[in-house]
């Protein structure tokens, strides 16, 4: 059976010499209704590895797939027609930064559909009410623009954007490290939600190993352009095998006390 | 050390902050929690005398020292700052300037707030950034912001802020840009200078966990008011107020702390 | 667009409009409203002081000087937007293509620009006079030439920081087009700029407009303009001296106008406001 995304072998170059890969033959597999957490810190490549995935980074070489059809060879207007149905939605770390503080809330989510075309311009609005619905959010936001509402709100509506077009592989670039506890809470409750009802392909990019527990399926770890580890969740988390890894896990602060001192003895 | 008292903060008409009142103590550390909109940052920008432009002080005091520094003067404030307390925050980077070096800006400090000549100044400030865990310090001194990862650009902010040796330490989520490795060093670190300085330490975080890393006693405030304080395992394990219980559940719902007992 | 919006509030804001409000009416209605025939010459009152027939006086072959300023209007206004017109045409659409259509289209664009802004202004004017004829529309045609790499430059600017903007990769990710790009996304962002350089701009060809024929370029002497005015004053200063003090304040009044406009655009009273409301809310 084919995943829902397949990626391997992907190697993206800082500039034109292969001698500084940002990302040096990574492979990254989401089946359809699953969450796979891509850990790694600045400079892992994290980022780099799912706008490549998503088309806005160029690959020096390596393949991506989405229902088993390849799309990183797709230029011009076939790529434009690809991107039209909204199969693969990316949504960006910085939600401020990310909606056009010009449009409305509503306008905003309602673009994908307005792009390829969907309807009217009321069924568009009517799209973008469910799916603002969708991430619980108050659809009276729909009016608002991007600097009226909070940051949780935001971030949620970058959601909403994504799901309007419904995607069938949905990556997010750190969708809840700068969020409070509650709003990180809703944020991967919709994810999960979503995983099940909608068999979302979901790739969930994060520095904090800890935000991916009890969320993802399997777990990636990336670093320095290269993945150092991979399994399902529980067992990256609970026994992790590379020493990278295992730092990362030491490190997560835990509300039960201070953590003994590890970071510092190994850097 | 500190001692804040009935604090009323407003912008115009709108009061934000309805009668914040707690005391630190020398060498303690305190967390101030809470969502974004509880005031937490007002509270501490108040405390820090850099309000946000148009919210004043319309109630209350802030001691510092047993003296009330609430109603300060701009003059009267530079005196403080740096001295008394000093801070660092989320974004290092908006707090240095850009075409200068990080070592000669740490210079400038020590030459104004401590009366060292040039030559001393550079050799303090080699020593600071050693102290701080930056390797090859006399580099980093020549080293511009831009050439800095933020782990390091915040080690150099906390460098300038102890430099001028002050008994309180502000710090305003200032670890939440990090990745989580660089985050622990830089809770090591600060938590080494309480140690080593008898800091006594503002930690405002959203993140309950960095709290309780460092902090003797919580604070939590909502919607401009203190709900609950004490100290910091009596308040994440079992809080009094239902606000609390919510939060630390919230805390408790996802996270590592579900899967590892440590 | 918001900054367009809250400009308007400010009260240096109102009152640069309705100056140029006035002078926009002066424009249209000037040679109606004009109490003599501008090119009348009355013979028996010649470089007469204001009096209750000749409100302003007259000049040196007795001709109403203030129906000589509302006829003088339109020429010197029209004249003036013609050039901006065409330095808006010329300017603002290569710069956005600069931006988005791609590498050989920016280099050329560039290198042109980079050419134009090379010739000197007046001299260029009167070069083109001289080739295609010396008439009002010619040297407004090299006027507005000139003009176009400053508007170039400013919606490139205004337009390149917006290439990587992450809402415009979300566009793109959607599949929309660049012209869809540029409609929904870039417009409203260069607008405030253009229209700041616009207003800068007018002001600037009304100034060049009144030198040119202050030296005689462009407009043939009987018809009134405001630089012909002052040029054919200036010749008279001894026997009236405040001559030129009309045909002068009229233009310093209405360039003052613009440049009020253009500032009050420039100074948002959004982003001061937003920050503070910012603060509050963390």
């Amino acid at each position: 059976m084919t995943a829902a995304l397949e990626a391997d072998g992907v190697e993206v170059w800082l500039g034109r010499r292969a001698t500084s890969r940002i990302l040096d033959g990574v492979g990254l597999t989401a089946p359809a209704g699953q969450i796979v957490g891509l850990i790694g810190e600045t400079g892992s490549g994290k980022t780099t590895l799912a706008r490549a995935i998503a088309g806005l980074a160029p690959l020096h070489a390596g393949a991506v797939r989405v229902d088993g059809v390849p799309v990183s060879g797709l230029r011009g207007a076939e790529l434009r027609r690809f991107r039209r149905t909204g199969r693969v939605q990316y949504v960006f770390q910085d939600p401020l930064r990310s909606l056009d503080p010009d449009l409305t809330v509503a306008e905003s989510v309602a673009e994908g559909l307005a792009v390829r075309g969907d309807g009217r311009a009321a069924d568009r609005r009517t799209a973008a009410v469910a799916a603002l619905r969708l991430v619980g959010l108050d659809p009276a936001l729909g009016d608002r623009l991007p600097g009226q509402i909070s940051g949780g709100q935001r971030q949620r509506v970058t959601l909403a954007r994504a799901l309007a077009v419904g995607p069938r592989v949905l990556l997010l670039d750190e969708p809840v490290s700068a969020l409070d506890a509650a709003n990180r809470n809703h944020v991967l409750r919709v994810l999960d939600r979503l995983r099940r009802e909608r068999e979302l392909a979901i790739v969930l990019i994060t520095h904090d190993l800890g935000s991916l527990a009890g969320v993802a399926d399997r777990i990636v770890v990336l670093h320095h352009g290269r993945v150092v580890e991979e399994g399902p969740a529980t067992q990256v988390l609970l026994a992790p095998e590379h020493p990278y890894t295992q730092r990362l896990i030491a490190s997560v602060p835990s509300i039960d006390g201070p953590r003994p001192i590890y970071a510092r003895s190994t850097t | 050390m500190l001692s804040v008292d009935d604090l009323h903060l407003a912008a115009g008409p709108r009061e934000l902050v309805h009668g914040v009142s707690f005391t630190l103590t020398p060498g303690e550390a305190i967390g101030l929690v809470g969502e974004s909109g509880s005031g937490k940052t007002l509270t501490c920008r108040a405390i820090l005398g850099v309000p946000p432009p148009g919210v004043t002080v319309t109630g209350g005091t802030i001691a510092l020292a047993g003296e009330d520094v609430s109603r300060y003067t701009r003059r009267q404030w530079d005196r403080v700052r740096g001295t008394r307390v000093a801070a660092v925050f989320q974004d290092p980077a908006s707090y240095l300037n850009p075409s200068l070096t990080v070592g000669r800006q740490l210079d400038e400090v020590l030459r104004v707030k401590n009366g060292l000549s040039r030559r001393d100044a550079r050799a303090r400030a080699v020593e600071l950034f050693a102290s701080m865990g930056l390797h090859r310090p006399e580099h980093v001194h020549g080293q511009y912001p831009y050439e800095l990862s933020g782990g390091m650009l915040q080690r150099v902010l906390i460098a300038i802020a102890v430099s001028g040796d002050p008994d309180l330490l502000v710090a305003d989520e200032a670890t939440t840009a990090l990745d989580v490795t660089v985050q622990a060093e830089v809770l090591d670190l600060i938590a080494g200078l309480r140690e080593r300085r008898r800091l006594s330490l503002l930690l405002v975080s959203h993140d309950l966990a960095v709290v309780a890393q460092l902090c003797d006693r919580v604070v939590v405030l909502r919607d401009g008011r203190v709900v609950e304080s004490g100290p910091t395992r009596q308040v994440l394990d079992d809080p009094a107020d239902p606000y609390t219980r919510a939060l630390v559940a919230d805390h408790r719902e996802y996270g590592l702390d579900r899967l590892v007992t440590r | 667009m918001r900054a367009l919006r809250l400009a308007v509030r400010l009260p240096s804001a109102r009152v640069a409009l309705a100056v140029l409000g006035v002078v926009v009416v002066l424009m249209a209605v000037g040679e109606w409203l004009a109490p003599y025939d501008p090119l009348h010459q009355d013979t028996t009152a010649i470089l007469a002081g204001p009096s209750a027939e000749h409100w302003l006086g007259t000049d040196y072959v007795g001709r109403d000087v203030l129906s000589r300023l509302l006829a003088g209007s339109r020429l010197s206004v029209i004249a003036a937007a013609e050039a901006v017109g065409l330095g808006l045409l010329l300017g603002v659409l290569p710069g956005l293509a600069s931006v988005y259509l791609g590498r050989v289209f920016e280099w050329l664009s560039l290198r042109v620009m980079d050419g134009l802004m090379a010739l000197p202004f007046i001299i260029f004017a009167i070069a083109v006079a001289a080739l295609l004829g010396n008439g009002l529309h010619q040297a407004m045609f090299a006027v507005g030439v000139l003009l176009a790499p400053t508007f170039y430059r400013v919606t490139r600017a205004a337009a390149g920081g917006l290439r990587q903007a992450q809402y415009v990769e979300a566009a793109t990710l959607f599949g929309a087009t660049r012209w869809r790009i540029v409609r929904t996304h870039v417009w409203q962002k260069v607008l405030p700029t253009v229209v700041v350089t616009t207003a800068t701009a007018m002001a600037g060809a009304l100034l060049v407009v009144s030198s040119l024929t202050f030296l005689g370029i462009g407009v043939q002497p009987p018809a009134p303009t405001w630089g012909g005015m002052l040029a054919s004053d200036l010749g008279y200063l001894s026997q009236r001296p405040f001559g030129p003090l009309a045909p002068a304040l009229l233009i310093i009044v209405t360039v003052a106008a613009l440049n009020a406009l253009a500032d009050a655009i420039t100074v948002d009273p959004a982003t001061s406001t937003k920050e503070a409301h910012d603060a509050v809310r963390r």
